[in-house]
């Protein structure tokens, strides 16, 4: 009978020790609150700590998720480098006055348009809006000219996007600085009455190739990636870019930024230095995540479409509020 | 040999008065009943006795060891008193020879020895120690709960109903083995039940306890003949009433006149008479009753009767060996064996 | 002659004299109240966030289209689950107690046995066999799968545990079998029919992966979406407080149904098992119910699991990830059962101990986090955290304290249950053969108990083994988890990765699942 207790201490000191283990690993090198892909940040962390002898210790979350958790964090926060899929949730930290300076030599490794003036963070990848549609289903002529062709009634119930996903807020964001508030609140009335909602951009391609809707708005990557692999969730799916500098045009910019609280400044702006540096940008290049490489002078995946085809709009990264664009999504009955 | 000197034991919960200034001594080596419907108080002054609980004034001391001075006690543990409760509280976990030992001090020599002791002093088979308490009997389980008790050779030594969990065959033998183990063992008893016919034959003083208070203390047989009221009377067994003339020798009631002690007082009382101090007779002198009922009880029978005297009805019940069974619808004529027993008036 | 009788006599030694405090009564109070406390938490969150927020934003975040749509969604949701598994239950429970099915042990297992499959790992298992099964019926049949156990359990258990002789009585009455059942057997199983479909209704309020997964929005897929988009923002907590007002609800609309009827336990069990109705023609026909369930709720997971284990062969079992994040969930298992056990201890000795009205209060308190959904617990400390205790943010600790609110009540349950073994006589008894109170504890109360702490803690283990939305919101960086890893991997599509995390979860589980079917028909052999 006395087993029993004896058989509890073990398995408490047991646990303690696995618990401590967890806290200790934290200790040593730097900490990402990381939003990007886990697959991506992980192989820039590995190649970086192989260089370096750095140890990187990754939180996953959503962009804006892990944004507000900075700024509720703020000057305490265990965060050294903060990488998002988007710029908004960038913005957000920005505003918020946590970012330190990046070193002039790093944030000259990407072009201006990829990185705020402030200097305060700067972009490491990008991605392209598209509107991935059923090959089967839509002719080329069938496709909408513009993303804010969507809102018309004829498209009810035909198209599909991930409006919990930072990704689609992020377009929404851009939206929101090209054509204003009101018309803004309007498109996304207009959404919420025409698109189904799936959780994720790769679950609303699957749906697209599995004939569940005609198009989703997305990014490139989920399609070029799915190819790579298997194409079973990307067999059906063709990729419409919208391009004339429509909203859905929009080119995201993915940054990383150094924390103005963080103890290990310098291993961490080695890290965002890396990332934007060659050979970050040729984990881009020839790795599975298919995003845009932005570096100077630093190609992108031959797969994929060039960055000057894609006849972007102009969106000043800082004027991204994702803020807004949650209160609009919410009050869209969207969230 | 140990003495036990309760005094002005009071107990109050919230607003109900568990014990209310109970004084008692228990003489060494005696056996005491403490006996009371329930709700009396009697397990509530044992658990104080014990030190399970702490009164809120008034004394325990054994054999000049304070126990208990109001709400400031001696631990339960440090006071050399047994105890064994109605299902015996075996540790279920412990076979029989782990229960006897539960008390042992663990380095004693010839422990062995000494459980097969114990088992023999209960007589129970020492074969018995390996056993698990739920293998055992209900009467073997309280044979090990007391020799459990015994084994640590307790001042004193309280019986909590330890035998109302028991078929009544089983709860005579049993009663009678306790009895015999505890005088040969010489300990200091106390029982606490609410059967009067256990009381009667297991203790040699009684307690009768009544919301709260100690109505009477005495010999069984002082307690059965005199009770110091009607309560007590009617606890202790049947009992007939009938409303009497106290003469100068006696008292006279529809019976007639009968011996009692009237201790100088004059008027009127009640008296007291047990059913088996009847005697029925098909010719006089007595009081002329018809048979109503027959109970037929074995060796026993109950007859209720019915006196018709000047127009008013009595009826009451006699006990008589059952080879005197009269008839239903006989006319008997009754007479009193021995004395009757004047109640104290009720002031 | 007198002076030499006291000389005669040795004198005793003093005894110490000591009021009596009651200090372990005490002391398990204000622990227990302690614990209260810190249970009232999430309730008191939401109250203050309510008021932070000011009544005005407040009233406009919850009173919107998208509430109202949630609201249906989840009464829907309740509607199309709870009926049919009360009538599957009911018919599972009677084939298998009260028939003479054949194999019936064996398949009362097999209704048992899902429970070892997490809801959102049998929800994965549907979604991957069949890509376009989504929204409501989907949602409702994974539901019914998943939680069905819940309602099985306590009907069968209760079934056999009724007294035939009531049967018989009807029967002697001129009732036909039909009627007897209605009449006589389901009131007696309201109860447990009650009790079951509160635990189920529950549930279905609090799970994400299940519904995320299957692409059925309800208020908690709604809150986490929102803390992805604004972390614990206003519009998150209130959602939380609306989630909140419904499991109230819930449990409110279930102690309206149970009318005076009480979770007392129930003597010492039937005097005798009631015979077994002959099925005749049926007997074999009635096997398929039973066995269709079963390969509903079994055989799918089992047949996806299989398949993605099989695509890849033995690579996908040699992810570095796997073996870290089983040694931390056996790590957070085990400190949560240990941590939840240690803070019910004080509770469950005061409600078997003390019962009266103010523990009576202070063990509803420490009930209710249970019906509270894991966002809902964790969406409250991370705010406390962050605000006022900014060193326990993200640590093991918080975690922990998760943990410990959401499986309160099953600890309690194991415990209270534990220690009633061990009656107040069997530690008097122990004070009266000379063992100090502490003696006392290691010798008597401790080992007596330590069947029911097991339990408590298994039941704990199992709980924290599987859970997803507080550790994904709690855990310190870097943190994986059998369940964080399921989830991060099924997000990105990657099923056939994804699998050896289920078939691990589903193994720890399993003897948990085990444990509590014997329990259950222990409870009634007894």
């Amino acid at each position: 009978m006395t087993s029993y207790s004896s058989l509890a201490l073990r398995i408490g000191v047991l646990a303690v020790t696995l618990a401590m283990a967890g806290a200790v690993r934290a200790q040593d090198g730097i900490t990402v609150y990381n939003a990007q892909h886990a697959s991506l940040t992980q192989a820039w962390a590995d190649g970086f700590t192989k260089e370096t002898g750095i140890k990187v210790t990754i939180r996953k979350g959503s962009d804006t998720e892990l944004a507000n958790q900075i700024v509720q964090e703020g000057a305490s926060s265990p965060a050294d480098v903060f990488v998002t899929e988007n710029s908004p949730a960038m913005v957000l930290v920005e505003k918020a006055g946590l970012f330190a300076t990046l070193p002039k030599d790093v944030l000259d490794q990407v072009p201006s348009q990829f990185r705020p003036a402030s200097g305060k963070w700067m972009g490491v990848a990008a991605r392209s809006t598209v509107f991935a549609y059923d090959k089967r289903k839509l002719k080329e002529a069938d496709l909408p000219k513009s993303m804010l062709d969507l809102a018309d009634a004829k498209w009810k119930g035909r198209w599909a996007a991930s409006p919990s996903g930072a990704d689609f807020q992020a377009i929404v964001g851009a939206l929101l600085v090209l054509k204003g508030e009101p018309a803004t609140a309007d498109w996304l009335k207009a959404m919420k009455a025409n698109s189904s909602a799936y959780r994720g951009n790769s679950v609303a391609m699957k749906a697209v190739n599995a004939g569940e809707v005609e198009g989703a708005v997305i990014y490139h990557y989920y399609y070029f990636g799915d190819q790579a692999k298997t194409g079973e969730n990307s067999g059906n799916v063709g990729l419409h870019y919208f391009r004339h500098q429509d909203p859905g045009a929009f080119l995201s910019t993915s940054g990383a930024g150094v924390l103005e609280s963080s103890k290990h400044k310098k291993e961490a702006e080695a890290f965002v230095k890396w990332m934007s540096g060659k050979h970050g940008q040729a984990v881009l290049r020839e790795g599975d995540s298919f995003e845009y490489a932005i570096g100077n002078g630093e190609a992108s995946n031959p797969k994929l479409e060039p960055i000057a085809k894609l006849d972007a709009p102009k969106v000043e990264p800082s004027q991204l509020d994702s803020k807004k664009v949650t209160e609009l999504m919410t009050a869209a009955g969207l969230l | 040999m140990t003495q036990l000197v309760i005094s002005d034991v009071s107990k109050r919960y919230g607003a109900t008065t568990a014990l209310d200034r109970v004084s008692l001594t228990v003489e060494p080596g005696s056996r005491v009943a403490i006996v009371g419907p329930s709700g009396s108080g009697k397990t509530t002054l044992l658990r104080v006795i014990a030190g399970f609980e702490a009164p809120d004034a008034g004394t325990v001391v054994l054999d000049g060891q304070v126990l208990a001075d109001g709400p400031a006690i001696a631990p339960a543990h440090l006071r050399r008193i047994g105890s064994v409760t109605q299902d015996g509280a075996l540790f279920p976990h412990l076979d029989v020879a782990g229960n006897l030992g539960f008390g042992l001090d663990g380095s004693e020599p010839d422990r062995a020895q000494r459980l097969r002791e114990l088992m023999e002093l209960v007589e129970l088979d020492p074969a018995m120690l390996t056993r698990k308490p739920h293998e055992l009997s209900g009467g073997q389980q309280q044979r090990v709960a007391l020799a459990r008790a015994l084994a640590r050779k307790p001042a004193l030594m309280l019986l909590d109903e330890p035998f109302s969990a028991l078929d009544t065959g089983l709860r005579e033998s049993v009663r009678q083995a306790v009895a015999r183990v505890l005088t040969r063992a010489g300990i200091t008893t106390i029982l606490v039940t609410h059967d009067q016919g256990e009381a009667l034959s297991f203790a040699d003083q009684l307690a009768v306890m009544r919301e709260g208070k100690l109505v009477q203390t005495g010999s069984p047989y002082e307690l059965y003949w005199r009770p110091a009221d009607i309560e007590t009377a009617l606890f202790l067994g049947n009992a007939v009433l009938f409303d009497a003339r106290i003469e100068t020798v006696g008292v006279s009631c529809v019976l007639g006149r009968l011996a009692a002690e009237t201790g100088g007082r004059s008027g009127s009382g009640t008296i007291m008479l047990r059913p088996e101090q009847f005697r029925l007779s098909p010719v006089g002198p007595g009081l002329e009753a018809g048979i109503e009922d027959i109970d037929f009880r074995g060796a026993q029978c109950v007859v209720t009767l019915l006196a018709t005297q000047g127009g008013a009805e009595t009826r009451f019940t006699a006990q008589v060996p059952s080879v005197e069974q009269p008839q239903i619808g006989d006319v008997v004529f009754v007479s009193v064996k021995g004395p009757a027993f004047l109640l104290p008036s009720a002031g | 002659m007198t002076v030499s009788l006291s000389l005669d006599a040795p004198a005793l030694p003093a005894l110490p004299l000591r009021r009596q405090r009651n200090l372990a009564g005490r002391a398990m109070l204000l622990l227990a109240s302690g614990v209260a406390l810190c249970a009232l938490l999430p309730l008191g969150f939401i109250l203050w966030i309510a008021i932070e927020t000011g009544w005005q934003t407040a009233l406009a975040l919850i009173w919107r289209p998208r509430v109202g749509e949630l609201l249906a969604n989840t009464l829907l949701l309740e509607l199309c689950t709870l009926p049919p598994a009360i009538g599957f239950a009911l018919a599972l429970a009677w084939l298998t107690e009260r028939s003479d099915m054949p194999g019936a042990k064996f398949l009362s297992w097999l209704a048992v046995a899902p429970l070892a499959v997490p809801a959102f790992v049998q929800s994965y298992a549907w979604v991957s066999l069949f890509p376009r099964f989504h929204g409501l019926p989907a949602a409702a049949l994974v539901s019914v799968l998943a939680y069905l156990p819940f309602l099985y359990l306590p009907v069968a258990a209760q079934m056999r545990r009724l007294d035939p002789e009531l049967e018989h009585a009807a029967a002697s009455l001129g009732q036909s079998p039909r009627r007897i059942f209605l009449r006589v057997v389901l009131p007696q199983l309201r109860l447990a029919i009650c009790g079951g479909s509160l635990l189920v209704g529950l549930h279905l309020l609090a799970e994400y992966g299940l519904y995320a997964m299957i692409r059925f929005d309800t208020f908690t897929t709604a809150i986490i979406d929102q803390f992805q988009s604004s972390y614990n923002g206003p519009a998150a907590n209130m959602l939380a407080g609306v989630l909140v007002l419904s499991c109230f609800g819930v449990i409110g609309l279930e102690w309206l149904l149970r009318g005076g009827a009480r979770y007392a336990r129930i003597g010492s069990g039937a005097p005798r098992p009631a015979p077994r109705r002959r099925l005749g023609a049926w007997r074999w026909p009635a096997v398929t119910l039973p066995i269709a369930l079963a390969l509903l709720g079994l055989g799918v997971p089992a047949l996806t699991l299989s398949r993605w284990l099989m695509a890849d062969g033995d690579t996908i079992w040699r992810q570095g990830a796997l073996v870290a994040s089983l040694a931390t969930t056996l790590g957070y298992a085990a400190a949560g059962a240990l941590a939840a056990v240690a803070a019910a201890l004080p509770m469950a000795w005061l409600s078997v101990r003390a019962p009266n009205r103010a523990t009576r209060f202070l063990e509803s308190c420490h009930s209710y986090p249970g019906a509270l959904p894991g966002v809902v617990v964790a969406l409250a400390l991370v705010t406390v955290t962050v605000r006022i205790a900014l060193p326990l943010y993200q640590t093991v600790a918080t975690v922990i304290l998760a943990y410990v609110l959401m499986f309160l009540p099953r600890a309690l349950v194991g415990l209270r249950a534990g220690i009633a073994q061990v009656p107040v006589e069997l530690e008097r008894a122990s004070a009266s053969l000379g063992r100090n109170p502490a003696r006392t504890l290691l010798a008597v109360t401790l080992p007596l108990a330590a069947p029911g702490v097991a339990a408590a803690m298994a039941l704990v283990a199992m709980g924290v083994a599987t859970e997803l939305t507080a550790t994904l919101l709690l855990a310190p960086n870097g943190t994986q988890t059998l369940a964080t890893e399921f989830w991060a991997l099924t997000s990105e599509l990657d099923y056939a990765k994804a699998a050896p995390y289920a078939v691990l979860m589903i193994l720890l589980s399993l003897p948990m699942t085990a444990l509590l079917h014997a329990q259950a028909r222990r409870s009634l052999n007894a």
